[in-house]
């Protein structure tokens, strides 16, 4: 056996113990949905005795289709809030010498630094005066915010490689600048937008803290705050909980199988 | 038709001057040429001309309208690529008829003009591809007709064969100069391949670091450049170049001695203030050396590269101890060019003349001074 060959074994190796480490909890998660309570508790790491779907129907008793149109309409407003402002943002950034907006990009570059938590206080206060409190804009406002950042950082990437003799002859045929981002630039930035669309998807839907805090009230609860309501003080309807995380999983779950390719490439455009 | 003049054109990057104070007209209907060395400022002057680069001072005018400040697209100017900078995301119908649409134009006039630009180009049949569809040659040509149905008062050509193979080069030449003849357009054409200048244009323009040397039609520049760098441009191989001495003046010119070459030569040389002594250099094109030479400068050499092109054939002479300096070869081989097939071998020894009367003569400034008489004749 070569070096190379004993090398690649080990890394596959590796790499498939890695994979099992990370999907057993998932699978551990389906099992538990149809099991039953007893059998959770007796049982943890056996088969379901019986496979019901009784879980599953408690589940989606408490409203999990309400917090899952939530979640869609949150997670769909906001990265298309991302897209629009990050894009236009990432567009004039690259395009420009100004030392001025240079300083800017390195201020958008620094909100990454910004942990969520830090202004979890002052955020609240600002969507409570503004008489936003449970509403679905609440958190739109602020996931867009987050959102922002990292995206502008990935399209600026990507602009900075944009064929410029495009754009000028855009400039030649006819189109103001804001034409030529709709009309050109934005239609020829499919895996840019797809990258950051799914990445961003996949952060939103999954956000717990913030929705937390502004969504109080059942009809605007996102999935991760919905799902809560299946745990009590003294009890928990663990199935159940199992059964809304399988629920709330599988949309966001099918498109990174579906768009997988853009979601590694928008991690490998941050290297830019 | 429209004439197109720049006038004590300035462009500054910083402290970089890349256009310095360029003035010259083109005539309607025209066909010029810019030529020169990477970094000369040719593209920076075209697109000063189609509106992507700001001028520092001076005025562009088109049919006497200042377009100095206009946007791009009040130009009248449409302007084809060197990567065709076609919409990949559009067929090459919505490619050509863009510019129409986003003037507002109505659909049929966008439709009558596509159609009227895919004929002229005979790309019919492609229309309702994608730009990756299509072949080098077939983007560029859509790039045309995308500038053709613009109706610009003026064409601008940003080196749109540099992308193409030798084959596919050599026919859009022939293309570029149908449409030409075809639309009757002002053309201004912007090339580093002097083939392509000396091949198409009415006239050619030599630029060297943002200024102009020279401008006139492509034999008057071949056959009298005004300096030693217009020499050397045009022409390929390049001009071979020898530095020699002025050893004697006699009634009709000079005697010239260089090193390394037997005897004098005698050149005519009319009202140039050279004194024994000056240092001067002797311009020879690789097509005026003499077979069979009998008087003049004799350069007993030894063939270091052939190249048998068929009809033609190009020989690299290693001049023992003479040098020919800013040459074609980075040894100082004297390039040799014959109109027939040679059968040589690698360091056979050939003995070639040259003739004073086709030789250029630069002062120590490097300007012309002196011109073969043979063009002299022709000119008179």
């Amino acid at each position: 056996m070569t070096h190379f060959s004993r090398a690649k074994v080990f890394m596959y190796g590796f790499v498939s113990l890695w994979s099992l480490f990370v999907m057993l909890p998932l699978l551990w998660m389906v099992l538990a949905s149809f099991k039953t309570k007893r059998e959770l508790f007796m049982d943890p790491l056996g088969l379901p005795g019986k496979w019901t779907f009784g879980a599953f129907e408690r589940a989606w008793g408490v409203g999990m289709g309400g917090f899952l149109l939530n979640s869609a309409i949150v997670t769909a407003a906001s990265v298309a809030l991302i897209v629009v402002v990050s894009g236009m943002a990432a567009y004039v950034l690259a395009r420009s010498d100004s030392r001025w907006l240079r300083l800017i990009y390195l201020l958008i570059v620094a909100g990454f630094a910004v942990p969520v938590q830090a202004v979890l206080v002052p955020l609240y206060q600002m969507i409570s005066a503004a008489g936003m409190l449970n509403s679905l804009g609440a958190i739109v406002l602020p996931y867009a915010a987050y959102g922002v950042p990292f995206t502008t950082v990935l399209f600026y990437a990507f602009f900075l490689d944009f064929p410029r003799e495009l754009e000028e002859a855009a400039r030649l045929d006819g189109c103001s600048r804001i034409r030529t981002f709709f009309s050109v630039i934005l239609p020829l930035s499919g895996p840019a937008v797809a990258s950051a669309a799914i990445f961003q998807a996949v952060f939103i839907w999954n956000e717990f803290v913030l929705a937390l805090l502004m969504l109080n009230n059942p009809s605007t609860k996102t999935l991760p705050v919905g799902i809560i309501a299946l745990g009590g003080e003294f009890t928990s309807d663990w199935p159940a909980i199992m059964a809304g995380l399988c629920i709330a999983i599988l949309p966001i779950l099918l498109i990174f199988v579906l768009a997988q390719k853009y979601f590694v490439r928008s991690l490998a455009g941050l290297g830019k | 038709m429209a004439a197109l003049d720049i006038n004590n054109l300035v462009k500054d990057y910083g402290a970089y001057r890349a256009i310095k104070d360029v003035s010259f007209s083109v005539g309607a209907g025209e066909f010029v040429v810019m030529v020169g060395p990477s970094g000369c400022g040719k593209s920076t002057l075209l697109r000063c001309i189609a509106g992507l680069e700001s001028v520092t001072s001076g005025s562009i005018v088109i049919s006497g309208r200042d377009i100095t400040l206009d946007e791009p697209s009040d130009r009248g100017v449409a302007m084809v690529f060197q990567n065709y900078a076609l919409y990949p995301h559009m067929t090459v119908r919505q490619n050509m008829g863009f510019a129409l649409r986003i003037a507002g134009q109505p659909q049929a006039v966008i439709d009558a003009a596509v159609t009227r630009a895919a004929r002229i180009l005979r790309i019919e049949a492609q229309l309702d591809k994608k730009p990756k569809a299509l072949s080098g040659g077939q983007k560029q040509r859509v790039a045309i007709g995308r500038a053709i149905t613009r109706a610009p008062d003026v064409f601008l050509f940003d080196e749109p064969l540099s992308n193409l193979d030798a084959a596919l080069r050599s026919q859009m030449r022939v293309e570029l100069g149908r449409l030409h003849a075809e639309l009757g357009a002002t053309m201004v054409y912007v090339t580093h391949d002097q083939t392509e200048a000396m091949t198409m244009a009415s006239r050619i323009v030599v630029l060297n670091d943002g200024i102009i040397e020279q401008v006139g039609p492509p034999l008057d520049l071949y056959n009298y450049p005004v300096n030693r760098f217009v020499a050397g441009f045009l022409g390929s191989p390049r001009m071979n170049f020898v530095q020699a001495k002025v050893s004697g003046l006699t009634e009709a010119g000079v005697q010239l001695t260089a090193s390394g070459l037997d005897g004098n030569l005698s050149v005519s040389v009319a009202d140039a203030p050279l004194k024994v002594g000056d240092l001067v250099t002797v311009g020879i094109r690789p097509e005026a050396f003499r077979d069979d030479p009998t008087d003049g400068w004799i350069l007993n050499g030894a063939i270091a590269v052939i190249e048998s092109l068929g009809r033609e054939t190009l020989l690299y002479l290693d001049g023992g101890p003479l040098r020919a300096f800013d040459s074609e070869s980075h040894e100082g081989y004297f390039a040799v060019h014959r109109t027939r097939q040679i059968t040589a071998r690698h360091s056979d020894k050939l003995r070639v003349g040259i003739d004073p009367d086709a030789v250029y003569l630069f002062d120590q400034f490097d300007r012309a001074i002196a011109w073969p008489n043979a063009h002299t004749t022709n000119q008179k």
